[in-house]
This record gives structure tokens, C-alpha cells and sequence, in this order.
């Protein structure tokens, strides 16, 4: 610093401290607010740049996924553009009657599951508890392909069920079970104290307590948390692109092979006919509006929560 | 009306401190309670089981080829031998600089929400950032590579040759559809932006009003604050979010396989293709048979390991962010 001028200085500021004070001071204001608003300029672009993907995204999606969407897109089931019929791509009925077995198999086996476990967490102080909260919070963090390898490994070669879709379900089960204790955990603890105590002075039970007063006072925060709990399973597709093997019918049953939206999606991005390289914007359209759908009614539960609340 | 939700979101990837809760006497249990403690005790089950059977699942390859697994450079499908080196690199080469596109444009994106948005738009900035966070990441890769892949192709790639030692650096492999360790670094970090600014929002907003009194009314200018209390302040729980979006970007997985190439090369020129441990799992899973799926378990335990650790570490620095700012 060229302009550096000496400076008293109280005796108490470290030393470490002393420096960095000599240096800022030494600058002009006018220096100092140039500086400033370059930075603070920086950081606004910084804010734009990052909305720049999510306007690019929904652009596109909008703009090429809503005309392949027709009537035979939910209705027919896919099939292969050959040359003499390059774009007889059909619809994704199948996917889409996999993707809403898979998520109310999984929902089936996650949510009662994961509900009492927030509850035991939330209710009870142990050794098993505290440490059930750390795996949970670790398991709500792994990486999504490897609940596709436990559900190959114990569903579909362990117990010998094949591929399936209580397989793909499993592992979406696997996947939502974390997201829906922690958030359950939240919701129960969250419940004011008083509101126990006004039961126990009552001579209420503690499961009476539990079930008929702290349950529906958290009960839209746990509708909430399940809910966000769902719409991150609807999406994945690593998971159950191992173990739901893509069939190519409408099927319900829980032992056959079925497909589902986010795996038509990875197949057909990959494919060689540009007719099935533009439906996937219609398939990948149909998937977030779900998702979107998904997340606001958890938004609007939440803030139905906070009104009743204030 | 978002803050419930981001409150839980933020909650969800951190996980809350317990606080207070309810204890009800040993005297006084019923069924209930044993209804609950069974439900503990499957999610128990469920969790050793998911880590046990994809450990005991790769343990043919821990025993006869660990070190081609750690260290070979080729995976020969579908005898073998089969080694990871290639997934690994790539691994830490795309989510490292994924990491740093993440963090530099997050952290000015933080800033700028906390500092600069008026507080009745916040909701509206909130919802943008979830809404990112919500789109699948099957979308995001489908986007790369059908729309930022021919972009690469026929813009980025040849703009990038045209730099001085761009050879050293990127290669110039002549890729036919653009699809490259580079992109997948892009679209990885375009894909944990969400993540980091959720939590490093709310490490910045938390940062006691007093402090940042105290500084103005010395005379520093905004970003003499920001610079001087706020981040210093907020350093540790920043680095845990820096470490919970390098989490998530080591684990995701089908927007890499998409674009990042897939193929199994030890590549350190960023504009050839490549792989990582998750895409590559992914997309040889479903031809492989006997050796070659338990080489896929064990990259699978490897994927574990550095996620959970890397989980474990953001919550013990965002635990330790919350004690210091207890103590100011």
C-alpha cells in the first residue's frame, strides 16, 4: 500500500487484528465504496446467473415437450419407429401407470414405517434413538443408485423375487424412509410441551397422548414431509432403472417388470430416432409438472400450518 | 409462508439438533410404545441390511482383486480384470470443479438474496431455488445432453481450443456429440447450486444483526461488512455446505451417465469423455453378470464410504457453526 499512513491504535486490538485495520483504513473512502459496489454488482450477477438454468430448462421443456402431448401420448403404449414408420413412437401409457405403481407400492411400505419411527425418536431419549437420528440423516443423504443395489442384492437375488416392480418400489421405499422420519421427527417436536401436560394433568395415558393430541397437532407437518419425501422418489431413476427391468405393459401387478417415466426418459435420450429423441421432452414435461404439482400442495399444507399456527 | 419449508429442507440435509423432547416414564408403557420401538428396530434392520448386503455383495472383489479394483486402469467386461482407477478419477475430477462453479456463483447468489432482495421478494427467490431443487436429475441430464451437449459441440468446445495451452488442458478429442467430462462437470454443478445456496443462505442469515450494526456504524461499506464480519462469521457452517454439495455431487448419478460420455478412460483432459463410480454402475449394471457385478458392489462401498464421510464431516462443521454462533 503506497498511500499507507501511520495510524494510532488502541492497545487492546491483536495483533493479528492490527494489519488487516492499518490496511482497510488507509483507503479512500471513495476507494473503499468503489470497491463495494463492484463486489456487491458481482454478487447480484452472480444471483442472475444461477436463475439462468431454471428459465433455459422450463423453456425448453414448455416449447418442445407440449406438442408431442396428445390424447394417444397418455393412452397407447410405446412402440419402436422402424424406417418405413420412423415416427409411430406411440405413447408412454406404460411408464406412467409404472411410475404410480411404483410410487404407491413404496408409499405402502415407507410412510407407516417411517411415521412411527419420527415418532420414537421424537417421544422417546436412548442410546438407539440418537443414534437411529444419525443414520437417518446419513441415509437421507446417499446416493440414490445405491438403494438400486441393496434392492438388487436382498429383492431380486436374495429372496428371489426377480425383476419387478416391489423391487423398484422397495428401493424408492428404502429412498423416502430417512426423508419422511427426520421430517416427521420435526413435525412431533414441534408440538408445544404444554399441550402434553395439559393432557397428562388431564390423566390422559402417554399412547393417548401421543395418538389424540400430539399426532394431529404435527399431523400437516408430516403430511408435508411425506409428501416432499414422495415427490423426491417419483423422480429418481437410478434406483429402479436397475432392478424394474422396463416392461412394456400397462401393468399393475406387483411381480412383473414395469417401466417408468424417469427411465423412458434415459432410454430415450439415448435413442437413435430423432421421433423418440422429441417425445422425451413430453415424457420429461409430464414428470416435473407431477413433481411440481407434488412440491406445491407440500407448500400449501405448510403454510396452511403456519396460518392456523399464528 | 416458504419459511416452514425451507426450514424443513434445510433441517432434512442437515438434520436438527434434538432439543427438549418427551419422555414418558418405563412405569407407564403400552403396546404403543412397543409399536413404536418395532418400528425402530425394522428401520434399524433396514439400514444394516443396506449397508451389509452391498458390502457382503462386493466382498469377492475385496478378497481376490482389491487392487485392481483401486488401481487398474481398464474394465473388461465381462470376464475382467476389472479396474476402477478411471471411475474414481472422474468421480473427484467432476465434482470438484462442479464444486467450484457451485460455490463461487452460490455464494455470490447467497449474498445477493440475504443482502440485496427486499424482504417481501424472498419467497418469491426461495420458491425458485426449490423449484430448481425439485426438478429430477434425470431432467437436468436430459437437458445437457440434448441441448448443452450439441452447444458444446459447436460453440464451447472449438472457443475453448482457441485459448492458449487449451491442448494441455482440455485435449481436443473431436467429440462427435460434445457430450464430455467438462459438461458433466457443468451440469453437476448446476444440479448442487440448489443445495449450496439453501444452506449457505441460511448459515449467512443467521449471523447476529448486532455484528453487522457494529461494523457499519465504524464505518465500513457494505462489502467491508460482508467481507470483514459476515463471512468470517459464517466460515465454518459454510464449509459445511461446500461439503454437503460435494456430497451430492459425488453421488448423483444419471445425469452423468448421460453426459458424461461413458467411457472408462483415466482422463485428466477435460473435454474427452469420461465416467464416475455412480453413472458407471448405472449404466454397466444391467449386462453384467458373477465378478463383474460384485466389482460394481464394491465401487458401490467405495461411493458409500466418501458420501457418508463426507455427510458426516458438513454436519459436525454445521453443528459447530451453530455452537459458535451461541456463544456471540
Amino acid at each position: 500500500m503506497s498511500d499507507m499512513t501511520e495510524i494510532q491504535e488502541p492497545k487492546e486490538v491483536g495483533n493479528e487484528m492490527r494489519g488487516e485495520i492499518r490496511r482497510i483504513s488507509s483507503h479512500s473512502r471513495a476507494r473503499r465504496l468503489a470497491v463495494s459496489r463492484m463486489m456487491i454488482a458481482l454478487c447480484a450477477i452472480a444471483l442472475l446467473v444461477s436463475a439462468v438454468p431454471l428459465v433455459m430448462l422450463l423453456y425448453q421443456l414448455f416449447k418442445q415437450g407440449l406438442p408431442v402431448i396428445d390424447k394417444a401420448f397418455f393412452t397407447t403404449l410405446p412402440s419402436t419407429p422402424s424406417l418405413i414408420a420412423p415416427n409411430a413412437t406411440g405413447g408412454v401409457s406404460n411408464a406412467i401407470v409404472g411410475t404410480l405403481a411404483l410410487t404407491i407400492y413404496a408409499s405402502v411400505m415407507a410412510i407407516p414405517v417411517g411415521i412411527l419411527v419420527g415418532i420414537y425418536l421424537a417421544e422417546t431419549e436412548s442410546k438407539l434413538a440418537s443414534s437411529l437420528r444419525v443414520i437417518a440423516q446419513t441415509m437421507a443423504g446417499a446416493p440414490s443408485i445405491l438403494m438400486g443395489l441393496f434392492a438388487f442384492s436382498f429383492v431380486v437375488r436374495d429372496l428371489n423375487v426377480g425383476f419387478s416392480a416391489i423391487a423398484g418400489s422397495f428401493a424408492l421405499a428404502v429412498l423416502m424412509l430417512p426423508v419422511i422420519v427426520i421430517s416427521t421427527e420435526i413435525a412431533v417436536r414441534n408440538v408445544p410441551n404444554t399441550l402434553r401436560e395439559a393432557g397428562l394433568a388431564l390423566g390422559a395415558k402417554p399412547h393417548v397422548i401421543s395418538l389424540r393430541v400430539v399426532l394431529p397437532a404435527s399431523a400437516s407437518g408430516i403430511v408435508t414431509g411425506t409428501i416432499l419425501a414422495v415427490s423426491r422418489a417419483v423422480g429418481e431413476t437410478a434406483p429402479v432403472m436397475l432392478v424394474i427391468a422396463g416392461g412394456f405393459t400397462n401393468s399393475w401387478k406387483p411381480f412383473d417388470p414395469v417401466s417408468a417415466l424417469p427411465l423412458s426418459i434415459y432410454e430415450n435420450a439415448k435413442s437413435e430416432w430423432p421421433s423418440l429423441r422429441a417425445q422425451v421432452w413430453g415424457i420429461a414435461l409430464v414428470l416435473v409438472v407431477f413433481i411440481f404439482v407434488l412440491s406445491l400442495s407440500a407448500r400449501i399444507w405448510a403454510s396452511r400450518k403456519q396460518q392456523v399456527k399464528n | 409462508m416458504s419459511e416452514i419449508l425451507n426450514e424443513s429442507i434445510v433441517a432434512l440435509e442437515l438434520g436438527d439438533e434434538a432439543a427438549g423432547g418427551y419422555n414418558p416414564p418405563a412405569a407407564s408403557r403400552t403396546w404403543y410404545h412397543y409399536l413404536l420401538l418395532a418400528g425402530a428396530i425394522l428401520f434399524a434392520a433396514v439400514s444394516v441390511g443396506f449397508v451389509g448386503t452391498i458390502f457382503w455383495s462386493s466382498l469377492p472383489t475385496w478378497l481376490h482383486h482389491a487392487g485392481t479394483l483401486l488401481g487398474g486402469k481398464g474394465w473388461a467386461s465381462p470376464l475382467g480384470p476389472f479396474g476402477g482407477l478411471a471411475m474414481i478419477t472422474g468421480t473427484f475430477e467432476t465434482s470438484l470443479i462442479a464444486l467450484v462453479l457451485a460455490v463461487i456463483v452460490g455464494l455470490g447468489t447467497s449474498i445477493a438474496i440475504v443482502f440485496l432482495i427486499p424482504r417481501r421478494f424472498r419467497n418469491v427467490i426461495a420458491t425458485l431455488v426449490e423449484l430448481l431443487a425439485a426438478v429430477p436429475s434425470i431432467v437436468y441430464g436430459l437437458w445437457g445432453l440434448l441441448v448443452l451437449a450439441p452447444w458444446m459441440e459447436t460453440t464451447v468446445n472449438p472457443w475453448l481450443n482457441s485459448w492458449p495451452f487449451a491442448k494441455a488442458i482440455f485435449g481436443n478429442p473431436g467429440q462427435e456429440f460434445g457430450t464430455s467430462l467438462l459438461l458433466a462437470s457443468i451440469v453437476l454443478g448446476i444440479m448442487i447450486l440448489p443445495t449450496f445456496v439453501a444452506i449457505s443462505r441460511e448459515v449467512i442469515a443467521v449471523v447476529p444483526q448486532d455484528l453487522i450494526e457494529a461494523s457499519l456504524s465504524l464505518g465500513a461499506t457494505r462489502w467491508q461488512v460482508i467481507r470483514g464480519v459476515v463471512l468470517p462469521t459464517a466460515k465454518i457452517g459454510l464449509f459445511g455446505a461446500t461439503f454437503l454439495a460435494l456430497a451430492r455431487a459425488t453421488g448423483e448419478t444419471v445425469a452423468v451417465a448421460l453426459v458424461a460420455g461413458g467411457v472408462a478412460n483415466v482422463q485428466f483432459h477435460l473435454l474427452y469423455p469420461g465416467t464416475s463410480i455412480a453413472a458407471w454402475i448405472a449404466t454397466e449394471f444391467g449386462e453384467s453378470q458373477g465378478n463383474e457385478i460384485a466389482a460394481l458392489m464394491a465401487l458401490g462401498v467405495l461411493l458409500m464410504l466418501l458420501n457418508f464421510g463426507l455427510s458426516l464431516v458438513s454436519r459436525w462443521l454445521v453443528r459447530r457453526q451453530r455452537r459458535v454462533l451461541a456463544l456471540v
